[in-house]
């Protein structure tokens, strides 16, 4: 197995991120728990908008991944161990893919397992439907933490940017302005669970499954590149 | 055909600035297998330099190369060289051999555990290496991420201020490491801000100046090409006010003071001429001379000329 890879998975799992994604990820668990119980519960299209899309594809994901995916980098530039990687004879993409597949490790637990849960306790422990809301959460998760472990190459302040790109890009804008939500990772989430289980999202009319995997392998390839020649173009410190 | 063996690494007229500021400025000079030391004063660009011919750091200008390859996004030379960086920071989770391993297997040692204990024993460390690295002193920390520099056995060997936090002895030691890895036939290049330490390893020393070189070679080859400079040399004699009151006459000498303890101190703008006219001197005038000594011979006093030169 690849040191980088080890290396990362160490420096990703310290306590208080595990409080922190545990806290996040039992949150549409706990909202889904109430609702279902409640005489006024949502119906199905109400909840896969506020607990599936908003909640957890829109905002729990993004959060759990930018607290970790951002620095899988970042903090090996603020504290100076970069180096130790970058002048190993071995190719750059070798470096940025460990950190990346790291970081779905170290989230990929927990924002799928608060999927299968919350989808559990709301489709009636329907296989399906949990299959296609774990699956498009797991695409999802993959697309922002590649994008993601970018951001914290090319700026120290990745998770600051992170948030306003998850609070205003994929919470505001892609929710209100129809032609971005073409370029919103929520959008492609919610089109896998589609794609997979034709009953979710019914009424929202998402892009069909060939183009959500066509642009999902497009977003986390594209990123890796830019990872891949920000490292092979950045000064080091 | 000449006998100069070829540069394991050639600088060549190589600048670096960030914005307005120049850091390196147009630098060229060729190392050969040996110790060089690279000095300079706090902001003269020493650092930036080893970045760039680690391929850390890009240039803006010219270019660096190792093994006639060049260094910047070239993977496949950095398993020829080890470089130890001037941060201090270390994967404080990491246990000391934990961490010399994984640099190990990162720079593709084959017998890893034969490698990993040869480095740590080089550094006289292994009675802390299964110690997690946040617990070390600094010392201990800088002695570890020298090990993990020479785990892969590098021909080349980089080395930004590696004795910050070393004690006496670990000096010694170090220093007689680097002279046995340099017999070896290994290239390398040590950074340092305590002068002696560098003139007692290094055969070769580069100034930087302001981002530029000041001035390269041999530390007495430099300080000999610095002769024509003022020069301070210290005389005992048998009648120090006589000899005063002679030398000073001599066109070689600009200004003289004497001790308190007997001695004079010659100011001379030509320490060549006075080495043969002082004997004449001293025979013509019947003064005995005890002892005469050079005050400007080490390498602080050779930088401080350069730098305020």
């Amino acid at each position: 197995m690849s040191p980088v890879f080890l290396l990362t998975l160490r420096q990703l799992s310290g306590k208080w991120r595990v409080v922190i994604m545990t806290t996040l990820a039992a949150l549409p668990v706990f909202f889904t728990a109430m609702s279902v119980r409640a005489i006024d519960a949502p119906s199905v299209s109400e909840f896969e908008i506020i607990v599936l899309s908003t909640m957890l594809a829109g905002s729990i994901a993004p959060l759990i991944i930018v607290a970790i995916a951002s620095v899988a980098f970042a903090n090996e530039i603020e504290e100076r161990t970069l180096a130790n990687l970058t002048l190993s004879p071995i190719p750059r993409w070798q470096i940025v893919l460990p950190k990346l597949a790291a970081s779905v490790v170290v989230a990929g637990p927990f924002i799928v397992g608060s999927a299968v849960l919350t989808s559990f306790l709301a489709f009636n422990h329907d296989a399906l439907a949990i299959f296609a809301v774990a699956t498009g959460i797991l695409v999802g998760l993959l697309m922002y933490a590649s994008v993601f472990v970018w951001l914290g190459l090319v700026t120290k302040q990745a998770i600051g940017v992170g948030l306003l790109y998850i609070v205003l890009w994929e919470g505001f804008f892609s929710g209100f302005v129809s032609g971005i939500r073409f370029f919103s990772i929520r959008h492609y989430s919610i089109a896998l669970m589609h794609g997979l289980d034709p009953r979710r999202f019914a009424e929202s009319q998402p892009v069909g499954l060939p183009t959500t995997i066509a642009v999902s392998v497009a977003v986390v390839v594209l990123f890796l590149v830019l990872s891949t020649r920000r490292l092979r173009n950045m000064d080091v410190p | 055909m000449s006998g100069r063996p070829e540069p394991v690494i050639r600088v060549d007229h190589v600048s670096r600035w960030f914005g307005s500021v120049v850091a390196v400025s147009d630098v060229t000079f060729d190392i050969l297998p040996g110790i060089t030391g690279l000095l300079g004063p706090n902001g003269a660009g020493k650092t930036t330099l080893l970045r760039m011919m680690t391929g850390l750091a890009g240039v803006s200008d010219g270019s660096v190369t190792m093994f006639g390859e060049p260094v910047r996004d070239n993977p496949s030379l950095y398993g020829r060289m080890g470089v130890m960086s001037e941060h201090e920071t270390v994967y404080s989770f990491m246990k000391g051999r934990e961490f010399v391993r994984m640099m190990g297997r990162l720079r593709g040692v084959v017998d890893l555990d034969a490698a990993t204990e040869k480095a740590i024993d080089l550094v006289d460390l292994p009675h802390a290496a299964h110690l997690p690295m946040g617990t070390y002193s600094r010392g201990m920390r800088q002695r570890m991420r020298l090990a993990a520099t020479l785990v892969h056995d590098p021909e080349v060997l980089i080395l930004d201020e590696p004795l910050n936090g070393a004690d006496p002895r670990q000096r010694v030691h170090f220093q007689s490491l680097l002279q046995k890895l340099a017999e070896g036939g290994r290239t390398i290049v040590i950074s340092s801000h305590i002068l002696e330490e560098v003139e007692q390893v290094a055969e070769t020393v580069l100034l930087i100046v302001n981002g530029k070189l000041a001035a390269s070679g041999g530390f007495r080859s430099i300080r000999a090409a610095l002769d024509k400079r003022p020069y301070h040399v210290r005389i005992i004699s048998d009648d120090p006010r006589a000899l005063a009151s002679a030398v000073v006459r001599l066109p070689s000498v600009d200004a003289v003071n004497v001790d308190p303890d007997g001695a004079i101190i010659v100011l001379s703008n030509n320490v060549r001429d006075l080495q043969v006219e002082l004997p004449k001197l001293a025979q013509a005038s019947s003064i005995s001379l005890r002892r005469v000594e050079p005050l400007d011979d080490s390498l602080e006093s050779v930088f401080g000329y350069l730098v305020e030169g």
